[in-house]
């Protein structure tokens, strides 16, 4: 019989295996912060407009939502991490930064630098 | 950052330092600047980054390479190695899977988030907290696991202890020592309760904790049931937090379904079930007495201890309550080692804490420090300094039931003991920081208001005294203060200080002593001299109409009692006694021609 300690360790190993699947590995990873305060600043917007983004046929993007980080003041925040890059942290993202990042950014690969926190 | 290509943080935190982490600093510049990289590669200082043993640590992003015991001459190395030749300088990486700091990977080279350590709030911010997936990647579960596999209760207990863990709700409670408690009391039946009826006006870190990374209070819960022989949870929340209680009940859902909670976990003898209560948002239900009550369907009301919750709590019986910060951290202890988590912050205060920074300070937010970090560095090196460039004139500490402190005290180091010399308190963490533009006997005035609201009414120097020290509260910042009044504030503060029941009324005093005694002059010109220095107590300002005036008559059309008068293009005037001090008249003037003092 398996061990408490090995049975964690197979469902952490199906657990990898399943967000792989849901494309982490792919070349961007972009996280939108969705706690009560990034909400209240207006991230849903953000959200509606990655989301969209991806369905209207963005590839090679990992959309995932996130807790708050503790940023208050420059909320909605969103981050966009890849490997082999400085991870970089977008600040007050409202819907028109977040087409731009979308545009710019994610299809392009052109940092926006005066939005960086 | 314009080109940069490299960030390589370094660990500035005193055991770093001590070992020689500045001289690494000064031989990691001076090879950048051998090889011309300056534009290309950006230092940045962190906070400790709890990897004293390997230190000094340099680590290289992109990629996240942490190296350990580097010395002046391996700087050289690593930069020509690493940045150059793209090599890992392979003898000096530290390779260890901690679960503290995972949020530096991705915020660590930024200044606010750099200088901070998290332990509680580790994966808030960087994982879907509605997906488990997310949260077992990150060895979720694990430390559940290891006890279930490797510990005995007593061990676990043992763990907790050896950390120097105290209670994150304010009180400041050995934990351990609450677990052994609760697990020696006698009783057939125990339970397990999360604290997270978060009620201080400007503290969210609770609230962020479940909404970030509900699993982690999950699972601190699951361990002290096994520790203590409890089969029952409940986390008791507010029901003003909808997103929090829904990721909540979402994680308890995931969880059960991977037998993480419910009967036989991961094919243990154990077994052990959350459920969740939500609290109406009394503030006093954050005492554990008073949120017993209030579960078992009574009155939230406190009642007088011993017998504490530990031996006999909720339903009459042995009751483990921590409060949401506290059980985070419990993870960490069991997988990176209660002495590990004893060799952050002080000699009485172990680990981190979470502070709400808010106020005048440029940046807002959550702050996770090891304890013993000053107040000056929470305010300044990551809150920023002053909004707008004002003078820092007190920083509130604890919430509501805190106190303020002046200038003189910005080197207080944050723990329990420390704060409480100055006659403050750790509270839950609120830190609002006031500039000269407040006055502080309307800042006491303010949260007096919210105490004596929140009163539950059994003990009458809370019920009586809050109401009736408000009371000459606001008097005195109308104008209408008598000689005798900061002692009779003293006296009755002191009363309700020393006997009510519960922190409530123990504590609500706070904000008023320690304003009177930081801060006596404001008082004394108050009721004395009939002036607020700050400019903020309306009653006792006089506007007046300088030089500056144009004689555009703005003034005058918006005054409601035609108090203003002059002639087009001519120096206007007040009356003063029709004036009501109302303010419209200078918040409307475009010449800064009014002034009010």
């Amino acid at each position: 019989m398996l061990t408490p300690l090995e049975i964690i360790k197979k469902k952490r190993a199906e657990a990898v295996s399943r967000i792989i699947s849901k494309g982490y590995l792919s070349t961007k990873r972009v996280y939108v912060g969705m706690a009560t305060c990034e909400i209240a600043a207006g991230s849903k917007e953000v959200m509606d407009v990655f989301t969209e983004a991806v369905s209207k046929g963005l590839t090679d993007v990992y959309l995932s939502q996130k807790g708050c980080a503790g940023r208050c003041n420059l909320e909605p925040t969103v981050e966009v991490v890849e490997e082999g890059k400085i991870p970089v942290k977008y600040g007050k993202v409202n819907k028109e930064r977040a087409l731009e990042i979308v545009d710019r950014h994610l299809k392009n690969g052109q940092v926006i630098k005066e939005w960086l926190i | 950052m314009p080109n940069t290509e490299y960030i390589i943080t370094l660990c500035d935190g005193p055991s770093c330092i001590h070992k020689g982490s500045r001289t690494v600093k000064d031989a990691l510049e001076e090879a950048i600047a051998k090889h011309n990289m300056q534009d290309k590669v950006k230092i940045h200082l962190s906070g400790c980054l709890g990897m004293c043993s390997k230190g000094p640590i340099v680590i290289v992003n992109p990629g996240y390479t942490i190296y350990g015991s580097v010395t002046e001459a391996d700087a050289a190395e690593i930069i020509e190695q690493h940045l150059i030749n793209g090599k890992y300088v392979t003898r000096l990486v530290v390779d260890e899977d901690h679960l503290y700091n995972r949020f530096f990977r991705i915020f660590g080279d930024n200044d606010f988030f750099g200088k901070q350590m998290r332990i509680t709030l580790r994966n808030c911010g960087i994982i879907d907290p509605e997906n488990i997936d997310d949260y077992l990647s990150l060895r979720g579960y694990e430390a559940l696991a290891k006890v279930l596999t490797e510990l005995t209760p007593k061990d676990v207990i043992d763990e907790v202890k050896t950390s120097g863990l105290r209670g994150r709700g304010g009180g400041g409670f050995p934990t351990g020592v609450k677990w052994d408690f609760t697990a020696n009391a006698p009783g057939d039946e125990r339970y397990v309760i999360c604290n997270a009826d978060e009620g201080d006006p400007g503290a969210f870190m609770d609230r962020s904790a479940i909404e970030g990374d509900p699993h982690t209070i999950l699972e601190g819960m699951a361990i002290a049931g096994y520790a203590i022989g409890s089969t029952k949870g409940i986390v008791y929340i507010r029901a003003e937090y909808p997103l929090a209680i829904k990721r909540l009940e979402k994680a308890i859902e995931d969880a059960s379904k991977n037998n993480l909670l419910g009967d036989n976990i991961l094919g243990s003898e154990f077994s052990f079930d959350i459920e969740i209560r939500l609290g109406a948002g009394a503030f006093v239900c954050g005492e554990e007495t008073a949120l017993i009550h209030s579960i078992e369907g009574s009155r939230g009301m406190p009642r007088p201890r011993p017998p504490y919750p530990s031996v006999k709590g909720l339903f009459g019986k042995p009751t483990l309550i921590n409060n949401v910060e506290t059980w985070a951290n419990i993870p960490v202890i069991i997988l990176d080692g209660g002495k590990w988590f004893s060799s952050i912050g002080t000699e009485t205060s172990k680990g981190t804490k979470v502070f709400a920074v808010a106020g005048m300070v440029k940046n807002t937010g959550l702050v996770e420090v090891p304890m013993g970090t000053t107040l000056r560095n929470i305010v300044y090196d990551i809150g920023g300094g002053i909004e707008g460039g004002g003078k820092f004139k007190a920083i509130q500490t604890g919430g509501p039931s805190g106190g303020c402190l002046p200038e003189e005290y910005l080197d207080t180091k944050v723990d329990y003991e420390s704060l409480a010399a100055v006659g403050s308190i750790m509270g839950s963490g609120g830190m609002i920081v006031i500039d000269e533009h407040s006055c502080m006997v309307d800042v006491a005035k303010f949260f007096l208001e919210f105490t004596q609201d929140e009163s539950c009414g059994k003990c009458t120097p809370c019920r009586e005294g809050t109401k009736r020290m408000l009371e000459i509260l606001t008097r005195i910042t109308q104008g209408k203060g008598k000689p005798g009044d900061i002692e009779k504030l003293e006296r009755l503060g002191t009363m309700a200080q020393r006997s009510s029941l519960c922190g409530l009324g123990q504590s609500a005093p706070n904000p008023v002593l320690s304003t009177i005694k930081n801060f006596r002059q404001e008082y004394e010109d108050h009721i004395f001299n009939k002036k607020c220095v700050a400019g903020v107590c309306g009653a006792l300002l006089t506007y007046t109409i300088i030089e500056k005036c144009v004689g555009c008559g703005a003034c005058k059309r918006v005054c409601p009692t035609n108090a203003i008068s002059g002639t087009r293009k001519q120096l206007h005037t007040i009356d003063q006694d029709a004036c009501i001090k109302c303010g419209q008249c200078y918040d409307t003037c475009k010449f800064e021609a009014i002034t009010k003092a």
